[in-house]
């Protein structure tokens, strides 16, 4: 049972509960689970292989819709994406609120953390206009302390042991939560001589700077390409929006390209840019797709400008700086 | 099969290409239409060489094309001065004429036309602009389907390095590094276009659509991208939104997978991609 002071919801609601062990685990989630079963309502869960079992065990013939492990769902923009088609179509279908558990990746399950962090943040906007009850649930024997601190800052409610719901005092507004952090995420390679770089590119010589960079690695094409067209629109961007000079810089590992963009303005405005679609007649829809074919975003505002910094194949946890 | 793309002389051109040569030095043009019409007169067609000079002047180049006197005087070979002109250009008038002469050639019992014209001259003068680069796009479509071969070069010390671009993008041939993309005619679609089309390219590829104004058909403009390198997703909207003025999607027929996976991901509307092999 929700306790009264969620009961009356009717938007979205963006909540968050911590666990220690499996059996923690599910007296967090299976309760939120029944109550969406209960209602009738479309209830789904989103977890790793581990857990859907577990959930699969305590709620055997219930009528909850698991989410498959897709290359999509490792991306935050094309879940926020994909999220917002399902829920569009269950309202339409005549639903009046939707049960969403899941858990986000973390260092914790191998993934780096920032675009997840802005995640969170941005969920709150970006699903705001859907009846949908959301429950995050982490693990704290394994999320770093700032996994939960964040975790902490972007959650409105809170589920305890209990199950009973809370008001979180520590919810920032998304916006300021999302322009207060940067990713002080740097990959290792960073910390040697780059494969390549180049001075005020443009973006047709960065797109082949890219290609020849791949020619040292063991990418799929598809990823490359990918990348290839990610740096471009980065590149684009930097002319068009940021101020110069311009510097990309590539580094190359068997598994792995990184490539950064440096120019010396002040980064996009719109604190939602990356994870959200830009209004179209604006522009903005570049760093959006980069966001959607790229393995890992990053941006950073420092004293020399504003870096995005794009991966291809499989980003590496944070490098101590 | 026509020739798209950049050469480095006339030798691969063919009876129906349309080239593009940019040019610093008068010489160096000269000496390609040249090469170009000796290539002509071999292959049995008539050939023209236009260029805005003194009737002397122009008779002592054609005297450097092989049997180039014998051919004057038997009328394979034709010389014609033109000149800077003040009013407007009809494009389509422009494309009857060569449509005339090229049948009128096949008629005299030659292969077709071949046409090696410096245009400088012709477009000097802003009102002209315009009206000449739908006259490049328009003959261009004369060209897929009649045999008729055209050689047009551009003086960049007269017309500035923007004006020549804005015109060697309008062929599906150029001279090495004339143009960062190329618009021209299809037999089999409204326009084909051909090389890398980014931010870059953005201003210079509206412009080339402008003057081109291809027309759609059954509401659809369909754009042969075969030979499009890369395309992003501003240039993909730009084909839409111009398509859409005309009241029509646009259909990007392509071999490569870019095209599609932009519109889906970016749900990118009034343009459609359709893979071909």
């Amino acid at each position: 049972m929700t306790s009264d002071a969620a009961a009356g919801h009717r938007c979205f609601l963006h909540a968050t509960g911590s666990y220690g062990s499996d059996a923690e685990f599910l007296s967090l989630v299976v309760p939120f689970l029944q109550d969406g079963i209960a209602s009738g309502e479309p209830t789904m869960a989103a977890f790793g292989p581990h857990k859907r079992q577990l959930l699969r065990a305590a709620l055997p013939y219930a009528d909850v819709t698991f989410t498959e492990d897709t290359e999509e769902l490792a991306r935050p923009a094309a879940v926020i994406r994909s999220y917002r088609d399902f829920f569009a179509a269950q309202v339409a279908a005549g639903a009046e609120r939707i049960w969403l558990a899941g858990e986000v990746p973390h260092p914790g399950t191998g993934v780096p953390w920032d675009w997840w962090a802005r995640y969170e943040g941005a969920a709150n906007y970006a699903f705001s206009d859907f009846p949908m009850w959301g429950l995050c649930a982490y693990d704290r024997h394994t999320a770093p302390p700032d996994v939960l601190a964040d975790a902490e800052r972007t959650h409105a409610w809170l589920i305890t042991a209990d199950g009973e719901y809370l008001a979180n005092p520590h919810f920032e507004d998304p916006a300021d939560f999302l322009r207060s952090r940067d990713s002080n995420y740097a990959d290792p390679l960073e910390g040697t001589a780059p494969a390549a770089e180049l001075h005020a590119p443009s973006a047709g010589a960065a797109r082949r700077a890219v290609a020849m960079a791949g020619t040292g690695c063991r990418l799929h094409p598809h990823d490359l390409h990918d990348l290839a067209l990610g740096v471009s629109e980065a590149v684009g961007n930097a002319h068009q929006h940021g101020q110069p000079p311009v510097q990309l810089r590539i580094w190359v590992a068997a598994d792995r390209i990184v490539a950064t963009v440096t120019d010396s303005g002040s980064g996009p405005a719109d604190p939602f840019a990356g994870l959200l679609p830009a209004d179209r007649s604006t522009g903005g829809l570049g760093l959006w797709l980069m966001h959607q074919i790229c393995s890992y975003v990053t941006m950073d505002r420092h004293m020399d400008g504003f870096t995005i910094r794009l991966i291809a194949g499989r980003p590496v946890l944070e490098s101590p700086r | 099969m026509r020739l798209s793309g950049e050469i480095k002389d006339t030798h691969r051109l063919g009876a129906h290409d349309h080239a593009c040569w940019v040019y610093d030095d008068p010489a160096e043009f000269q000496a390609h239409a040249v090469e170009f019409l000796t290539a002509g007169l071999a292959q049995g067609q008539r050939v023209y060489y236009l260029a805005d000079a003194g009737m002397h002047e122009l008779l002592q180049v054609l005297r450097h094309v092989n049997g180039g006197d014998e051919a004057l005087r038997r009328g394979a070979a034709q010389v014609h001065p033109i000149r800077t002109q003040d009013q407007a250009l009809d494009p389509a008038e422009q494309v009857d004429a060569y449509a005339k002469a090229t049948e009128a050639a096949l008629a005299d019992g030659y292969t077709g036309l071949r046409v090696a014209a410096d245009e400088t001259a012709l477009i000097r003068g802003a009102s002209r602009i315009d009206g000449f680069a739908h006259y490049e796009y328009l003959v261009d479509r004369y060209m897929t389907c009649n045999p008729f071969a055209s050689f047009c070069a551009y003086d960049r010390t007269a017309l500035g390095a923007e004006v020549v671009t804005q015109f060697a993008c309008m062929h599906p041939v150029t001279s090495v590094g004339a143009a960062p993309f190329r618009l021209h005619a299809s037999d089999s679609a409204a326009l084909a276009l051909c090389g890398e089309l980014d931010l870059s390219t953005q201003d210079l590829l509206k412009l080339a659509l402008e003057r081109a104004d291809p027309e759609p058909r059954n509401g659809e403009l369909v754009i042969d991208a075969s030979a499009v390198s890369f395309i992003d997703h501003r240039s993909l909207l730009l084909l839409a939104r111009f398509a859409a003025e005309r009241g029509a999607t646009a259909l990007l027929l392509t071999s490569s997978s870019g095209p599609a996976r932009l519109v889906d991901i970016l749900r990118l509307p009034g343009v459609r991609v359709e893979r071909i092999t």
